[in-house]
């Protein structure tokens, strides 16, 4: 493991450094764009990055903080977002082929993008993904995003970006965007911490979606603190979304006291101990498992007998929503300009008879019911993130060619997240080990609709007796290998 | 259920999507996967799936 510097710091120890003027916004800047310069030929986890716009607001910020005018802890980091989302001057390019360059000028700021300006956060640049936020590119056309742990391996889909760069150190953090599993898969797999909120918890106005009812923007950062910043600062009412929640955002420091006496935890028996779940994976999860319990926990084991369905029906649902937008819009007229892994996916559930969506529209409500009663019952649910270690960047392509690869490439991928994201519940992505090739694992725990704060105080408990996230890739041996 | 390459292709032109040969078994794969787990929720699920209304959870009405 590399030794800490830094740009491997948390958002948290940055700003204590920030506020206290023991580096400048500048020097925090120029060690993240050095890094893009230096690792980003072999990461491929940004799109676009604009260096000197960054180190103009940086000479800003720095002369803020020097003026006592220092806006709290996001003030002067430097931060990317998936390519999902508009941000005036950058084009939104949606990892895709499809769209031609004037299609992608961004027509004004996400309220994500103008809530983290007005926190003093730093936008480098828009971060590499899967083709429209979809899971399942095959051939990336800014290039084939690599794990910072090992060059080989895949990050995961479909905020790619956004996890690698988070991990490698290149920015403080990044927004992502989870439909089915997007932040929490490249958390995991990149060994970072990264969360789906509640929908409706934070605005989605000006993304580019289409999966109405389940996307979410979400954080990627280096620690739970970090994240718990970040949501305080993004999330809460607006009204350009008329989705959003207008609900107050709590102060979530109060909860993380790494307290977890009297907090009752359940392993979803289904997700952590299914089909295929690999051997690494439990060990990890187990020993996860027992720190909590040191921690105070209670944790039992409960059986969900109707998650094993999340799959099928965010298929059956969600993918439908997004496939009936893609219809009306370039589906029609520009196939061939989709990757293979995007277009297929999108016929697909472009051709699910409407009596179908129906019926699985009212399966999910009945899938979600389990879930939230078991929420009832316990503070969070816990499972492996993933079902497996990263994979081989060719294993992990959806690129069917028979039945035989429906479990692995469609659905074991998908297992652990799905659950969750089709009930609208918060889940976290917190690293909790490694494989025996240095790849990383991950702990997912799920709480009931708002109780980010329930998420947060179990996750900053976990970060206090490990330190798995303070762990990071060596990257000149990742450029070697590559 | 199992999704023939020709059903895929009527189903494709119904939608307006002219679908390349190479396409059409990946297509069929994927639609005869879903298509067929629906089957075995219907199965397992029905009678609650009956009972339940097709509100998608994004004005969460629960105590939380």
């Amino acid at each position: 493991m590399a030794a800490t510097n830094l740009t491997y710091l948390t958002c948290i120890e940055q700003a204590k450094l920030l506020k206290t003027r023991e580096i400048s916004p500048v020097e925090l800047m120029k060690e993240s764009l050095d890094r893009i310069d230096r690792y980003e030929p072999t990461l491929k986890a940004w799109i676009t990055v604009n260096g000197e716009q960054a180190l103009t607001k940086a000479r800003q910020a720095e002369a803020e903080i020097t003026a006592g005018k220092y806006r709290g802890p996001l003030h002067g980091l430097p931060y990317g977002v998936k390519d999902q989302m508009h941000a005036l001057g950058f084009p939104t390019t949606l990892g895709t082929r499809v769209l031609d360059a004037h299609e992608m000028v961004a027509p004004y700021d996400a309220t994500v993008i103008k809530r983290l300006a007005a926190a003093g956060a730093i936008l480098i640049g828009k971060q590499n993904q899967h083709e429209w936020g979809k899971g399942g590119t095959i051939d990336f056309p800014y290039g084939q995003p690599r794990n910072p742990w090992h060059p080989d391996y895949d990050a995961s889909s479909s905020s790619t970006g956004s996890g690698i760069a988070t991990a490698a150190g290149l920015c403080s953090f990044s927004i992502g965007e989870d439909t089915g599993g997007s932040v929490r898969g490249p958390a995991s797999c990149n060994g970072v911490v990264g969360l789906r909120p509640t929908f409706g918890r934070v605005s989605r106005h000006g993304g580019v979606m289409a999966g109405y009812s389940s996307d979410t923007f979400g954080p990627l950062a280096r620690s739970v603190e970090d994240v718990a910043a970040i949501m305080e600062v993004i999330g809460g009412h607006d009204p350009l979304d008329v989705l959003c929640s207008p609900r107050p955002v709590p102060h979530y420091a109060h909860q993380m006291n790494g307290d977890l006496r009297g907090m009752k935890l359940a392993v979803v028996r289904e997700i952590a101990y299914g089909d295929g779940v690999d051997e690494e994976v439990v060990a990890a999860f187990e020993t996860s498992v027992s720190v909590l319990r040191e921690q105070g926990a209670i944790v039992e084991e409960i059986s969900l007998p109707y998650a094993k369905w999340a799959v099928p029906l965010q298929m059956l649902s969600t993918d439908a929503d997004v496939a009936s937008w893609f219809l009306a819009n370039y589906l029609r007229d520009r196939y061939d300009r989709f990757d293979v892994g995007t277009r297929t996916r999108l016929a697909s559930s472009a051709l699910i008879p409407a009596s179908v969506y129906n019926r699985a529209m009212r399966a999910r409500t009945v899938v979600r019911a389990q879930v939230l009663d078991a929420m009832r019952k316990y503070d969070a649910l816990l499972t492996p993130t993933n079902v497996t270690p990263p994979r081989l960047i060719e294993a992990a392509q959806e690129s069917l060619g028979s039945a035989d690869d429906v479990i692995p490439k469609l659905i074991r991928r998908r297992i652990a997240h799905y659950p969750f994201s089709l009930s609208n519940v918060p889940a976290m992505s917190v690293p909790n080990g490694f494989s025996k090739d240095g790849l990383p694992l991950a702990l997912q725990i799920a709480s009931r609709p708002f109780g980010e704060g329930t998420v947060f105080q179990i996750g900053h408990a976990y970060q206090k007796a490990t330190d798995w996230h303070s762990q990071h890739p060596d990257l000149q041996k990742t450029l070697s290998v590559a | 259920m199992d999704v023939t390459i020709e059903q895929v292709r009527v189903l494709s032109e119904m939608q307006g999507l002219s679908l390349p040969e190479g396409d059409l078994e990946n297509v069929a794969l994927r639609l005869s996967t879903w298509l067929t787990a629906m089957e075995q929720i219907e199965v397992e699920m029905g009678a609650e799936i009956n009972a339940a209304e097709p509100i998608p959870p994004v004005f969460p009405r629960e105590e939380f």
